[in-house]
């Protein structure tokens, strides 16, 4: 290549860096002055962020619950596995399904339901159930939709999930009806009960459904954590995810860590369902569909195939959509317009997300 | 023996579970009714034709006792053996479900809270109309006779040979008929190409006078949807860019159409015509601003911003704070249609004509680009990006091209139907829409206009006949779009290049490990 023509190209990429800070700058400057204007204009109590804050923590460890799946999946298959937040809506509906059964048990010697007396039991047994169901969905899904087409072109998979996604939405919808289900929560996760915490002369509610719901997600990312990075199978997923080939010819059986993927995967969607269902309460066959895309963004945001960037990532996420359209002054309505800018801002400034991607160059 | 026997219940697992979904979908019941009206059936319940139930149970019985006897047909003691297990084992899981379902609704339990499709009709109708004992007794006899029927039937004719010797037959027979002498002359004259075209144009063109007003508003929608779907063709299928919110620009051509020419939330009211030409700009437009910051992107990535971009427009028309100038959910009302020379174009007759010249004029552009300069950078693009950019090819350029060409045609399609339906509003523009046309485009093929067209008749024109199916039309349409993609994933008429991509590891001989390994590039 001759000098003048390098010399150009050099120049050409400089300007468009250029204009990316300055955008980026001009945006922060903005988006500080609105900030600024809201928070000065004392709308909202100290009491009111908090309250935001706690709600956005709890939605966010969901959504972290959920990006978990999707980011073990593209690690390893490098595809987006786009029906995961049906998977989740099918947990969703397990548990509530056990808790009407659970509800419908009389049991003699309290006069009680069985959901009611045996509280602790009914919640495990909800999770069990849902975690269950998710699971084998999840490993059927990838038997039957992913599995013969490994190998094609990146885009069939994704219109095979699109169609999985579609398929299971209105199964469901045939199948349970496509009427609004109300969880009923055994007594003591009532939701409007919870600890009062007194903050600036107002009392903020923590409800007992939303600490179990956070401290439940947390468990699960820490025990997933130590699944994938200190046992010696996690050891084989790591491999798998990096190289299959290489892989396969050290022993490892990929198709059976591709599936048992997919299991695990699944269990964390039925358990995110389940908790989705116990703490917000309303249920329907659309219920997955728009936290799977929130918890998509939420994988993308901390880097897509990390599992600490997707906790980091959903955590982020939850609480800038919960506290954003207060802190920029703008309608609640407008909490998806606010994720899914993130996702489109992410992508554009920095494709790999916050925490960084776990992938080599060559597999992008 | 033994192997047989688990291989035979395996099958009679996979079918039973199935089944059982058929009968929790309630697709029994309407499938029953159909089949029943089909064949004059006249034995119904107060829900379905349960003859015609028989019937479904007797060919699903069939078909599995036949695959049952795919690996070993040489002797009918082997036959016999799997066809048993397999139907022995689906008659039990099936049975066992209507037993359950018959027996808790014996006890008043209202299962319809749970299981949409179970009321105590519907299971009256599982059972035949007979008793608990008698209807579960005679489900199980059915299966396990036809799925015996069915062996025996596979054992005898040796399906396969048969199967063999059809389409033997059938290609020697569209070979002669490939040959004859008429034929070929009339392929080889070069105005035969012209006749057919022009045959094709008169039916499209008397069409509109003989359709009713429902038809033609139904081929209507159809014809939007080919509209959209030929300027997704040229995102995706020539550039092979994939667009998840193509929806956003059908919805900024219908808003435009909206709010220029309605009175309500603004009062401008132009005319019809130049607001035409206005949306299709704006759209064009909107597809060159979103194309900027994300055309850099990889594949999958492109595909979830484009998406996240069309969720943003929905939400945002939708909103309150957005009320004031586009709506808000009720949406704008009475959109001025068309007129020439003081004739009002507002029937559903002329609005089809429109629609069908639309389609033309885009048909004449696509082809147009397809075959130039541009459309062989777009078709470069989408084989391999690097090799292109080192070929010359400004490949951001072309990429926003093909997003504003495409995006053009979604403005033009949305003007089309926001006038032809006097409104339009949040419910109009969701994501399903630009997830119907991109599934039209796959499931008519790729990267070609027949296909489109094709694609936009199964799936928007289908629907209308079959309105029994009408709760089942997105659950037959997802499952579709899987089986596709495993069975054809080039449609129905596929582009000629796009099928040789898609099948060149067929002949190549590429070592078996490949499949394992997936792509990678």
């Amino acid at each position: 290549m001759s000098d003048p023509k390098k010399k150009k190209t050099s120049s050409r990429i400089n300007a468009f860096k250029v204009t990316q800070v300055i955008i980026s700058i001009l945006f922060l400057t903005f988006l500080a002055w609105r900030l600024y204007t809201v928070i000065s204009s004392g709308v909202y109590g100290p009491d009111t962020w908090v309250r935001f804050a706690i709600s956005g923590l709890i939605i966010g460890s969901v959504y972290a619950v959920i990006a978990i799946g999707y980011t073990l999946v593209y690690g390893i298959l490098f595809m987006i596995n786009f029906a995961h937040g049906e998977i989740m809506m099918l947990g969703a509906f397990s548990g509530y399904f056990v808790f009407e059964a659970l509800k419908s048990i009389p049991v003699s010697s309290t006069g009680m339901s069985f959901l009611d007396s045996y509280q602790i039991i009914s919640v495990i047994l909800a999770f069990i159930t849902g975690m269950f169901i998710s699971a084998v969905s999840g490993y059927f899904l990838e038997r039957i939709a992913y599995r013969p087409l490994r190998g094609a072109p990146r885009l069939i998979p994704l219109i095979s999930a699109i169609g999985a996604s579609i398929f299971l939405q209105n199964a469901a919808q045939v199948m349970f009806g496509p009427k609004r289900r109300t969880y009923y929560n055994p007594m003591s996760l009532a939701r409007s009960q919870g600890w009062r915490i007194p903050i600036g002369g107002e009392e903020v509610i923590l409800t007992y459904t939303g600490v179990l719901t956070f401290v439940l997600s947390i468990l699960l990312l820490i025990g997933l954590y130590t699944l994938v990075m200190r046992t010696r199978y996690g050891r084989s997923m790591r491999a798998v995810a990096e190289d299959k080939q290489t892989a396969a010819l050290m022993g490892i059986n990929v198709d059976q860590i591709i599936s048992n993927t997919f299991l695990i995967s699944g269990a964390l969607g039925g358990a995110a369902g389940v908790m989705w269902g116990i703490h917000n309460g309303i249920i329907y066959h659309y219920v997955g569909f728009i936290p799977g895309l929130k918890a998509f963004t939420a994988a993308v945001l901390g880097g897509i195939g990390n599992i600490p960037g997707a906790m980091v990532g959903g955590l982020l996420l939850g609480v800038v959509e919960s506290v954003g359209p207060a802190a920029l002054g703008l309608d609640f309505q407008l909490k998806d317009v606010i994720a899914f800018s993130i996702l489109v801002l992410i992508l554009i400034f920095r494709p790999s997300g916050i925490v960084g991607e776990v992938l080599s160059e060559e597999k992008v | 023996m033994k192997d047989l026997i688990k291989q035979g219940s395996r099958l009679g697992l996979i079918f039973g579970v199935v089944i059982i979904f058929l009968i929790l979908f309630g697709l029994t019941t309407t499938l029953s009714d159909i089949i029943g009206e089909f064949v004059n059936i006249e034995s119904r319940t107060r829900t379905g034709n349960t003859g015609g139930l028989m019937i479904i149970f007797v060919i699903l019985g069939m078909w599995a006792g036949s695959r049952s006897t795919a690996s070993d047909r040489s002797n009918w003691k082997a036959s016999l053996v799997s066809g048993l297990s397999t139907s022995v084992v689906i008659a039990l899981l099936v049975s066992a479900l209507i037993l359950l379902v018959g027996y808790l609704d014996s006890l008043d339990v209202s299962m319809r809270d749970y299981l949409a499709q179970l009321d105590h009709l519907s299971v009256q109708f599982l059972l035949f109309g007979r008793d608990l004992l008698g209807g579960v007794l005679w489900t199980f006899g059915i299966f396990v006779v036809s799925g015996v029927i069915g062996a025996m039937v596979s054992y005898w004719y040796e399906i396969k040979n048969v199967a063999d010797a059809i389409q033997k037959r059938t290609i020697i027979w569209k070979g002669n008929a490939l040959d004859s002498k008429l034929v070929k002359q009339f392929k080889e004259h070069p105005r035969s190409k012209w006749i057919g075209y022009g045959l094709l144009g008169l039916v499209v063109f008397l069409m509109p006078q003989f359709l009713g007003k429902y038809w033609n508003y139904a081929m209507g929608t159809v014809g939007i949807y080919v509209l959209m779907g030929l300027g997704l063709n040229i995102v995706v299928g020539l550039a092979g860019l994939l667009d998840l919110g193509y929806v956003a620009f059908f919805a900024i051509g219908a808003y435009t159409a909206g709010l220029l020419t309605s009175p309500a939330p603004i009062t401008l009211q132009i005319g019809f015509w130049p607001v035409l030409i206005l949306s299709i700009v704006f759209a064009a437009f909107a597809g060159i601003l979103l194309g900027i910051p994300v055309l850099r992107m990889r594949g999958d990535y492109l595909a979830i911003v484009t998406l996240g971009f069309g969720e943003i427009i929905r939400v945002l028309i939708r909103s309150d704070m957005m009320a004031p100038y586009l709506g808000g959910p009720q949406g704008v009302r009475d959109i001025a249609g068309p007129s020439l020379f003081g004739l009002s174009l507002m029937s559903e007759k002329s609005y089809l004509y429109l629609i069908i010249l639309g389609i033309l004029l885009t048909i004449l552009f696509t082809n147009y680009l397809q075959n130039s300069r541009v459309g062989r950078a777009w078709m470069a693009m989408r084989e391999d990006e690097t090799v292109a950019q080192a070929m010359g090819i400004n490949t951001l350029y072309y990429k926003l091209m093909a997003f504003a060409t495409g995006a053009a045609f979604a403005g033009l399609g949305g003007a089309l139907f926001a006038a032809r339906n006097q409104y339009t509003g949040p419910a109009d523009h969701t994501l399903m829409v630009s997830i119907n046309v991109l599934s039209l485009l796959i499931v008519g093929g790729m990267g070609s206009i027949p296909g489109v067209i094709i694609g936009a008749f199964v799936l928007k024109g289908l629907p209308e006949i079959l309105r029994e199916l009408d709760l089942y039309r997105l659950l037959v349409f997802g499952g579709l779009l899987v089986f596709m993609m495993i069975i054809r994933p080039e449609g129905i008429w596929p582009a000629p290049r796009r099928m040789m991509e898609l099948h060149e590891d067929e002949g190549g001989g590429i070592p078996q490990e490949e499949s394992l390994v997936g792509e990678e590039g």
